[in-house]
């Protein structure tokens, strides 16, 4: 689903060029599940970044469901997103403007799916939010919010889910529910899931654990290499 | 189609969501202020247009020494338009043994196409109770005559006289006439007789000097237009086409001045509602970079990104400019209900061209002030969902400055059909707009200094300032340019209203009296002392032709085109200028060689048609003998002043020998108006021209066009309004959080409040002078070269004009911010976290 060869990320700033992310490489089978960890300014946000297509790689390629996105311009990256990813952050994104049914119908109507509105009512329905479809942002908690970021992320059936810090923005007890959430629908769907977290917790429910320092991979699946280059 | 639906979904959920209530506000109001002006303009203008073609008795004139070739009328009949004929000479009137030189009009029926005739049953009557609009023209074998006509003939209503060999019983005074007043003429007094009568006369010979006039109109201006072009190339040298300007300089004139004015405020409320409609489009941009970053994540390409954006612009500028259209009909409907008892004329229903400038008002403004700060939102890159840090490249705030002004150009240039006019404006608003950031740097800078050393509430206000400083320098000019632009109009409304007023001081003289012999001269002087009546001079005056320029005389087709060569002068002599003319060359008598060639000044229009210089020879032939002259001087003059004036004027005593009877103007007060019966009583040859119903006519379209013009300023003021209210609430988020972070720290609602009427009045002084400074400046340059009015300067506008400016945006910063300081600070950090 997933393959990373050698990719890393320069970037120009008044010091010179900077360099945040150095030669990485791993893939990732359909279905599977991939925890990045690492303090704040280790390269994880940009890796998520890379590696969903929102950002282009300075170097190295990165192949998702079967498609190169280094060879794809910004249009073909966006549908390929359309087509394939879905997203959950850590400060939910949702649009303040729009209740929790037209947040969750917003993907759906712009990928141009005629039942959108049913879709999103069944996705809301189950994360447990089927009475506070009318709901806005600003009415709903953190929690609730999260869930409807999830039932966003899952209406549109991606093949692989990226997660920034799901749980980032909320008490643990939240989380926990968020987490068994977002593994839950991860098996019903059988979607790829990548997550950002530095919870521990988190990092162990998935299948693969890639650890990050500096712009470099210090450790995958319990194995540390001073290379930072490593397959499974 | 899809597309489409979901572009109206986002708009209504992003309107619900209160993104787009001022964009649209702002074009609601940009488009119903300039259809509300765009219509009322156009009705004003149409009514006032046709009130004006009553002095024409038509809208146009088709006029010839030559009978106007029948076969034209096909022309006309296929354009629909409305015809008739005149045929004016002047004749011999005989009653008995008594005779008098009359200035006879024989007309068709249908005339006057427009204004009306006043008639009455009873002579030198002013009871509004005896005079009556005629519906028809004179029966055959009848005639209507001035009054005055009574007297000099000895007969009274009822009577016959003869022009001609055709008798022709008087059975009316003629009270008023709409095409009498066109230029003053000593040919006698009116008669006004059938067309039908006129072979029946045998006045009309071979070479008889007759004028012909064709006079047309039509309800519809482009039918009108187009028969003109398509007659254009049939016309010989002896036709003329005559409009309102031609035939009415001063009217012309003043309506050419209130066109300018109308269409100054319509540019200006253009010029407003775009800056506000930029400053709301900036905001919405804003507040959109990371909804677009989202959408791009959730798979929205570029392109599907400026579709949807586009499309909801597109909803927007439809229903805006069709909610707009009618209020602004609303609008302008309402302001005619206030005033329209009040008009003088009855106004026309709008025609549908008025809508056009609104409409593409809505559209230009979409595109110019609304999109280009919303151009790069499709390139938000999609990281900056990851990373909200990530620079956006926004289009460069000089192009949204330039395509603005583009856009400004191209609004005002359709508007006002000026381009002089647009291009000085826009100009003028680059140095302004630069001179103001300029000056606010400055200002701001001063202000740092000065916050080191000041109390709490100070501190905070100008902290505010300095904080935000980008924004505050954009809301110092902004305020400056609103202002200003305020003070200007208001200004310039004025100056306006005093010169019209000034060109029409009380006591202009309203008749002119001529033909007074020498021999009666100091009797007329002291029957009009005995009436308390005073003139300023009389002038003694002759009848001639100008036959040669240099020995040469002009040929047929010159003498055709110039109506000075054609036509039979009126020459007079004096020593010294009269203060509405100035000689702009050669010399004046003082220091024209006495005892030398006789000199002759001439008016500086007849010049040019002439084609005269300084030094030419003329010879004029007065009365069968011959002078001859070198012209000493060129000279301008106002022919509105109503004082006696001249194409040609000699060097003193110079026609002494040509027998000259006398003339001049003078006022007579309505009630005194039987001065005029005393006069002829005096002497029957005299001949008084009753200028004073013209007069009254003029004042009346003057005092309308200024009414109109004060509610052009109100719709006006409504947008400045507007473009303050989008400056100020743009930076309302900003201020919201960081008044919820001082409340959360411990300061008080009244230190809040305080340093908000602080910072906004100190806003308001900063704009206030500028705009005062800039408004004195464009006031000067408007009044000087676009109006072309006396210069005035505005002590006043410095004191009243800066405190008007903090006040108001005093009050109007802390009303708009009010919220930030009465909701709660922990509703306000959770709302924005």
């Amino acid at each position: 689903m997933l393959s990373v060869t050698n990719v890393g990320k320069r970037v120009e700033t008044s010091a010179g060029e900077l360099e945040i992310l150095k030669s990485v490489s791993f893939s990732l089978a359909a279905g599977a599940s991939l925890a990045i960890t690492g303090a704040s300014g280790s390269g994880k946000s940009t890796l998520l970044g890379i590696l969903a297509g929102l950002d282009v790689p300075s170097c190295g390629e990165v192949e998702l469901a079967g498609q190169s996105l280094t060879q794809l311009d910004e249009e073909g990256r966006a549908a390929l997103r359309a087509g394939h990813v879905g997203f959950v952050f850590q400060s939910f994104q949702l649009l303040p403007g729009l209740t929790a049914l037209e947040n969750v119908m917003l993907p759906l109507e712009l990928h141009g799916v005629s039942d959108a509105r049913a879709k999103a009512e069944t996705f809301l329905q189950r994360v447990g939010l089927q009475q506070r479809l009318q709901h806005y942002p600003q009415q709903l908690s953190g929690g609730e919010q999260q869930r409807v970021a999830i039932a966003r992320a899952f209406a549109s059936e991606p093949d692989i889910l990226f997660a920034d810090e799901p749980t980032g923005n909320l008490d643990s007890t939240t989380g926990a529910h968020i987490i068994d959430l977002l593994f839950d629908l991860n098996r019903e769907q059988g979607t790829t899931l990548v997550l950002v977290t530095h919870e521990q917790r988190l990092a162990d429910l998935c299948q693969q654990h890639l650890v990050m320092e500096g712009g470099e991979v210090v450790g995958f699946n319990g194995q540390v290499s001073d290379a930072g280059v490593l397959t499974t | 189609m899809k597309r489409l639906t979901l572009s109206w979904r986002l708009l209504w959920r992003n309107w619900r969501a209160g993104e787009m209530k001022i964009l649209a506000v702002a074009l609601l109001l940009a488009v119903t202020v300039v259809a509300g002006i765009s219509i009322f303009t156009d009705r004003l203008q149409s009514a006032i247009t046709r009130e004006s073609h009553s002095f024409l008795a038509a809208d146009r004139v088709i006029n010839s020494s030559q009978p106007i070739p029948l076969e034209w009328r096909a022309l006309a009949q296929q354009h629909r338009l409305q015809y008739a004929y005149s045929t004016q000479f002047s004749s011999m009137a005989f009653a008995g043994d008594a005779m008098q030189l009359a200035a006879v009009k024989a007309v068709t029926e249908g005339y006057p196409l427009r204004g009306k005739l006043h008639i009455a049953t009873q002579p030198f009557t002013t009871d509004p109770q005896q005079i009556t609009v005629a519906t028809t023209i004179p029966a055959q074998g009848e005639a209507w005559v001035d009054a005055r006509l009574l007297p000099l003939l000895g007969i009274s209503l009822g009577d016959t006289l003869e022009v001609g060999e055709k008798p022709l019983k008087v059975t009316r005074v003629i009270a008023e006439e709409p095409d009498g007043g066109n230029s003053f003429s000593p040919m006698g007094p009116r008669l006004l007789m059938n067309a039908a009568d006129l072979q029946a006369t045998g006045v009309i010979q071979p070479g008889s000097r007759i004028s012909y006039n064709w006079l047309l109109a039509s309800e519809d201006p482009q039918q009108l237009q187009a028969f003109l072009q398509q007659l254009q190339p049939r016309l010989s040298v002896h036709e003329r086409i005559r409009d309102v300007a031609s035939s009415q300089k001063r009217l012309a004139n003043a309506l050419a001045t209130a066109r300018k004015f109308l269409s100054l405020s319509a540019m200006i409320s253009v010029l407003l509602a775009g800056v506000a409609i930029a400053i709301a489009a900036r905001r919405f941009a804003s507040r959109h970079v990371e909804q677009v970053a989202l959408l791009k994540s959730l798979g929205a390409g570029a392109g599907q990104i400026r579709g949807l954006y586009a499309a909801q612009l597109l909803w927007l500028g439809v229903i805006t400019s069709l909610l707009g259209l009618v209020l602004g009909y609303w609008l302008q409907a309402a302001i005619v209900q206030l005033v329209g008892d009040l008009l003088p004329v009855t106004l026309l229903a709008p025609g549908w061209l008025a809508l056009l400038p609104p409409a593409l008002t809505g559209l230009v403004c979409l595109v110019c002030f609304a999109a280009p700060p919303l151009w790069h939102l499709p390139t938000v890159p999609p990281m900056k969902i990851l990373r909200r840090e990530l620079p956006v490249s926004a289009v460069r705030q000089y192009w949204q400055v330039l395509i603005g002004l583009l856009a400004l150009l191209l609004l005002v240039a359709v508007f006002s059909g000026d381009w002089v006019l647009t291009v000085s404006l826009s100009a003028g608003l680059v140095v302004l707009v630069a001179l103001g950031l300029l000056l606010a740097r400055l200002l701001l800078n001063g202000i740092q200094h000065y916050s080191e050393r000041s109390g709490s509430r100070w501190r905070l206000a100008l902290a505010s300032l300095q904080r935000n400083r980008q924004q505050t320098l954009i809301q110092t000019v902004v305020f400056a340019l609103a202002v200003s632009l305020l003070l200007s109009l208001t200004g310039l409304r004025t100056s306006l209203l005093e010169d019209w007023q000034l060109q029409l001081p009380p006591e202009t003289p309203n008749h002119f009296l001529l033909n007074v012999a020498p021999h009666q001269l100091d009797g007329v002087k002291q029957l009009m002392s005995d009436n308390q009546l005073t003139t300023e001079q009389f002038f003694p005056m002759v009848r001639g032709r100008l036959t040669h320029i240099n020995g040469v005389e002009p040929d047929e087709e010159k003498r055709e085109r110039t109506e000075t060569l054609r036509r039979e002068l009126n020459l007079s002599w004096t020593d010294h200028l009269n203060s509405d003319n100035k000689v702009i060359a050669g010399q004046w008598w003082d220091s024209w060689p006495a005892g030398g060639r006789v000199g002759v000044s001439v008016e500086q229009e007849a010049a040019r048609q002439i084609g005269l210089q300084v030094g030419d020879e003329l010879r004029f032939s007065i009365g069968g003998l011959t002078l001859e002259a070198t012209v000493a001087s060129i000279r301008s003059l106002k022919w509105d002043s109503m004082n006696p004036n001249f194409y040609f004027l000699f060097s003193p005593q110079s026609l002494d020998d040509f027998a000259p009877a006398y003339m001049t103007s003078l006022y007579i007060p309505s009630q005194q108006k039987a001065f005029i019966n005393t006069l002829l009583r005096f002497d029957p040859t005299l001949v008084v021209i009753e200028m004073d119903r013209m007069l009254a006519q003029i004042q009346a379209i003057v005092s309308q066009v200024s009414r109109g013009v004060e509610l052009m300023l109100l719709a006006v003021l409504a947008a400045g309004f507007l473009v303050m209210w989008a400056a100020v609430t743009s930076s309302f988020s900003e201020r919201q959080q960081e008044a919820a972070l001082l409340r959360a720290l411990g300061s008080s609602r009244k230190q809040l409040l305080g340093s908000l009427w602080l910072e906004f009045s100190l806003l308001g002084l900063m704009s206030g002078v500028m705009a005062v400074a800039a408004s004195e400046v464009l006031l000067l340059a408007m009044q000087r070269w676009v109006l072309e009015i006396p210069v005035r300067w505005h002590p006043g506008l410095w004191l009243w004009g800066v405190s008007v400016s903090v006040l108001l945006i005093g009050a109007m910063g802390v009303f708009a911010c009010r919220r930030t300081i009465t909701t709660p600070p922990a509703v306000i950090l959770r709302e924005l976290a």
